[in-house]
């Protein structure tokens, strides 16, 4: 009941839509309550308060008008704290759908005020917030969110909100980027392996020691050790790696139409899985996709990553 | 209670400075309990931190602690129930507090009741000491409180303590406007919502009774009773009497105030023409008996005056309190004594102090009707033949008999009471006087200081035609002990400092003393009184209550709105040409032609000009220079350049389409 009215209530904070960063926040959109701590200083402030007036003892007034000054210093503070933060961009590594996807919230703050201890947080359920600590004016913090879906995953709300200085009070401010994050489809947890490539060059893939070498190139992290020449590297002083030139009938070909039967999403799903695995494997595959041309020959992250991407933003069957 | 997050645990560091934070808001209030009490506390608060160091406490062995605890305070602070057991319990609350103490939430609460401590102890005491062992807590405490909230916003690595302090001293000097506005400006209450406790800590002081020999203590007790600052003469510090109470009634121990003329009215006086215009500060003393120079001419305030012209606040003068008063000698004081006022006055046990009755007979029988020449006779004898001494024996039932004829040495408790036992007896109406006799005049502050030492007794006989007529024997036998002209009277001379500062001690006592007094002047004496005459200076001659919360509500919004300004300002855009630069684009948002957060400022400017903007030129050439000092290398003169750029942002102003377009919209 409790979350209902606080989540009707936060229908009114600023930004109602998704915006683009960066956003500045202005004191406009930074939003300041007392914790329950606060409340409770509130109180206590209150009865030295009374106290202190009935008995009239000035020292014991000066006490609770003192630490009442403070208190509502430190709201000030805690605003100040947000106020004129800029959150400058949001960037994450696509995950595959169902895991946890690391979202890095960039900002940064222009003038020099010491800013400690803001946490960023998804905005209705601020659990397990992320420390954004700016100190020398740009910082970020890593957040972690759940994706359940392929595809561009609208980001929620996001609080950075903030307790300094004394705890007293939370200032928060809401950021809504409107920078969608890509999902990768899930992958097939087990089935068929991965097709074999076609054509009689397809055994030539097997002997990497093969006889024909086309060029030597400079070792490159991933690298089967196999492929390492090692009698070249000896001359060099530095790893070498033979390149075979691989004949078209070897990649093999992840083909849209020759899932036919399957439903839809199983399709999407086994296609990532069977990227990723010949990716794992080293091998140049081409993806085919329904309604657009197709992707590859190749074997690189960054075709892995287009070919993810091609099968996460497939339309729903 | 259901915690909805998960404990947030202390780090060994964070842990040293809540409980050391804690331990310093706790310590005044500890000085200021009886010393047993105290000590307990204090050394269980100590036991308990150390115990649950590592893990807490067992649930049931906290609960045990602190009921033993609770029950050794109230078994150590009696049977009566006041302010100081309240404090007590506080203090024991706040030693068993670290047993539980496990998270960041346990640590905020036992800070937040720590902060509690100070208030209470300055409701037992206002001294310098307390303010200055309290302030130095609550700021201790604040620190903590930021380092909390550091390890709960996951900040591992502790913010230097100087850092700290920094940060606390800005928060404070930040609200400091609103406290002080609040302080001054505060509608104080006249009378207090519900009454003071008294407290129970005995502090020695004037009494209603008096029975020889018990105010050894108060001899010894330095402090200061009042503090007095003359207007215009000033008397001769021989004609320094603070009267106090006036005690009629002999029980043949002990001197009580008289019960016959309780709800009497004043009574008559006629005055010399001579007037003492001064102000006293009272110290403390949980009391209702306030004391004047000789007779005041009307009670001050709201106080009241008795039969006697001895003078009664209202309530207990439980902190310091300030009176302006106006006293003059007395001409004739009573001089009709009503017939049993004149018994009362007359009264001694039957049986008592036989030699002292034959004595008086045998005075009274030489003397004939002369009054006077009885008072003198006894002042002579007093002076050739008596002595004065604080160590006397202990008196037995005839004490005036003892004292007149064995001892014949003694203090003012001895001299007046047997000097007053010897009038009676020879029929002359006398009563005791008490209060405090002489100051020592501080030469900083130009006031004098009265101390609960310079207490005295003297007598008032009854003479016809004159009324009551005040005799001092103690000052016919030793003047200087009373009037302080003594040098080792002198404040401080005494102490451990005074003896090896020699002579400078007493220099150093004066500036201390006077700056307690100017502290009592600037704080502790402002009360709803004062506060109303606070703007005087001014013309204005009385503020009431509903003036006054307006004042109140002014300074408090103007404090809260400097507060907002500082908000507002910490978010202006630092760069004067940017500052510019925006305030131009506010300009054109008004009129709906705002640039767009991506749009370059050239493309801009030439969207206005397409709007048909009469400034659309001006508003093209200043969005070049702009580009070009933003973004192009700045040369040598660019401060000159940024100033001229700077001021002609400003001039623009946004000018309807087809206007007369006068080039930079130098028209407003």
């Amino acid at each position: 009941m409790r979350k209902r009215v606080y989540g009707w209530a936060l229908t009114f904070t600023r930004p109602r839509d998704p915006e683009p960063l960066p956003v500045t926040f202005d004191r406009r959109r930074v939003y300041v309550l007392p914790t329950r701590f606060g409340l409770f200083y509130a109180v206590l402030v209150a009865t030295m308060l009374l106290g202190g007036l009935n008995y009239n003892n000035n020292p014991a007034l000066l006490l609770a008008l003192l630490l009442g000054g403070t208190g509502l210093a430190s709201l000030v503070a805690a605003q100040l704290q947000l106020s004129g933060l800029a959150v400058t961009a949001i960037d994450a590594e696509p995950v595959p759908a169902g895991q946890m996807m690391l979202l890095h919230v960039h900002a940064k703050a222009v003038d020099g005020r010491v800013r400690r201890g803001l946490q960023v947080a998804l905005d209705p359920d601020y659990e397990d917030p992320a420390l954004l600590d700016l100190q020398p004016g740009n910082g970020q913090a890593q957040l972690l969110i759940p994706t359940s879906q392929r595809g561009w995953l609208e980001l929620p709300r996001l609080r950075i909100a903030t307790c300094h200085p004394l705890g007293l009070a939370r200032a928060w401010s809401h950021v809504w980027p409107q920078t969608p994050m890509l999902v990768y489809p899930r992958p097939e947890t087990d089935g068929p392996p991965l097709p074999e490539g076609s054509g009689e060059d397809a055994k030539a893939r097997l002997h990497p020691s093969g006889e024909d070498p086309h060029h030597l190139r400079g070792y490159r992290h991933g690298d089967s050790r196999r492929s390492i020449a090692w009698k070249p590297s000896a001359r060099h002083e530095s790893l070498l790696v033979r390149e075979y030139q691989q004949p078209a009938g070897a990649d093999i070909v992840l083909e849209w139409h020759s899932l036919g039967g399957l439903p839809h999403e199983t399709r999407i799903s086994r296609l990532a899985r069977w990227v990723d695995e010949a990716e794992r494997d080293g091998r140049r595959y081409r993806l085919t996709l329904p309604a657009q041309p197709a992707i590859g020959p190749s074997q690189s992250p960054g075709h892995r990553h287009d070919c993810l991407r091609a099968l996460a933003l497939m339309p729903d069957g | 209670m259901a915690e909805r997050k998960p404990v947030v645990a202390l780090d060994p560091h964070s842990r040293r400075w809540t409980m050391a934070a804690a331990a310093a808001c706790v310590l005044p209030l500890l000085l200021q309990l009886p010393s047993p009490l105290g000590l307990l506390i204090g050394g269980s608060a100590v036991a308990v931190a150390a115990l649950s160091w590592r893990k807490p406490l067992h649930a049931l062995v906290r609960l045990l602690l602190t009921l033993a605890l609770l029950a050794a305070v109230i078994a150590l602070s009696g049977s009566h129930f006041g302010r100081d057991t309240g404090c007590a319990i506080l203090a024991a609350m706040l030693a068993m507090k670290p047993a539980e103490t496990r998270g960041v939430r346990d640590a905020r609460s036992l800070l937040g009741f720590a902060l509690f401590a100070p208030f209470a102890t300055f409701l037992l005491d206002q001294g310098p000491l307390s303010l200055l062992l309290g302030l130095a807590g609550v700021a201790l405490a604040l620190m903590a409180l930021l380092r909390l909230t550091d390890i709960e916003s996951g900040i591992r690595d502790a913010t230097k303590t100087r850092a700290r302090f920094g940060a606390v001293t800005r928060l404070v000097l930040l609200g400091l406007p609103l406290a002080l506005a609040a302080f001054w400006l505060f509608p104080r209450l006249a009378t207090p919502l519900w009454g003071v406790p008294e407290r129970t800590l005995a502090r020695t002081g004037l009494s209603d009774e008096m029975s020889p020999g018990d105010w050894i203590d108060l001899m010894a007790d330095d402090t200061p009773a009042l503090r007095v600052r003359f207007f215009g003469t000033t008397p001769p510090t021989s004609q320094m009497y603070w009267r106090g109470p006036v005690l009629s009634d002999f029980d043949g121990r002990t001197w009580t105030r008289s019960r016959r003329s309780t709800g009497l009215p004043p009574a008559a006086v006629t005055r010399a023409n001579v007037l003492w215009d001064y102000q006293v500060e009272i110290e403390p003393t949980e009391r209702r008996q306030m004391v004047a120079l000789e007779l005041p001419i009307e009670a001050p305030g709201d106080s009241r005056l008795g039969h006697d012209h001895e003078l009664f606040s209202p309530l207990p003068l439980s902190s310091l309190t300030r009176w302006r008063m106006q006293s003059s000698p007395p001409e004739t004081f009573e001089a009709d004594l009503a017939g049993p006022l004149q018994q009362a006055s007359l009264a001694l046990p039957a049986g008592s102090n036989p030699r002292t009755q034959a004595l008086a007979a045998r005075w009274r029988s030489d003397a004939g009707d002369d009054d006077a020449a009885i008072v003198r006779r006894a002042m002579q004898w007093i002076r050739s033949e008596f002595a004065y001494t604080l160590s006397t024996p202990l008196a037995g039932r005839h004490a005036a008999d003892e004292f007149l004829f064995d001892q014949q040495e003694g203090f003012c408790e001895h001299f007046s009471s047997a000097f007053v036992i010897l009038m009676r007896a020879a029929g002359i109406p006398a009563r005791v006087v008490t209060g405090y006799v002489g100051g020592y005049r501080n030469p900083i502050g130009d006031y004098w200081l009265v101390r609960r030492s310079d207490a005295h007794a003297w007598a008032e006989v009854w003479l016809e035609g004159r009324g009551w007529v005040r005799v001092d024997p103690t000052a016919a036998v030793a003047p200087e002990r009373i009037y302080d002209t003594l040098d080792d009277r002198r404040p401080g001379a005494d102490s451990l400092l005074g003896r090896m500062l020699g002579g400078d001690a007493s220099r150093l006592f004066n500036a201390t003393d006077w700056l307690r007094q100017s502290w009592n002047q600037l704080v502790l004496g402002f009360d709803a009184e004062r506060q109303s005459r606070m703007l005087r200076p001014l013309g204005i001659e009385r503020l009431d209550g509903v003036r006054l919360g307006l004042l109140f509500g002014l300074a408090a919004v103007s404090a809260l709105l400097w507060m907002a300004w500082l908000s507002r300002r910490a978010e202006r855009q630092r760069d004067p040409v940017l500052r510019a630069w925006h305030a131009l684009e506010r300009r054109y948002r008004r009129i709906g032609l705002g640039r767009e957060p991506d749009e370059p400022a050239t493309m801009w400017a030439k969207r206005v000009a397409q709007a048909d903007m009469g400034s659309a030129d001006d508003l093209l050439r200043l969005s070049q220079r702009f580009s070009s000092w933003r973004y192009a290398g700045r040369d040598d003169d660019s401060a000159r350049a940024s100033r001229q750029l700077i001021l002609s942002l400003r001039r623009h102003r946004p000018s309807p389409p087809h206007a007369a377009s006068p080039g930079n919209g130098e028209h407003r």
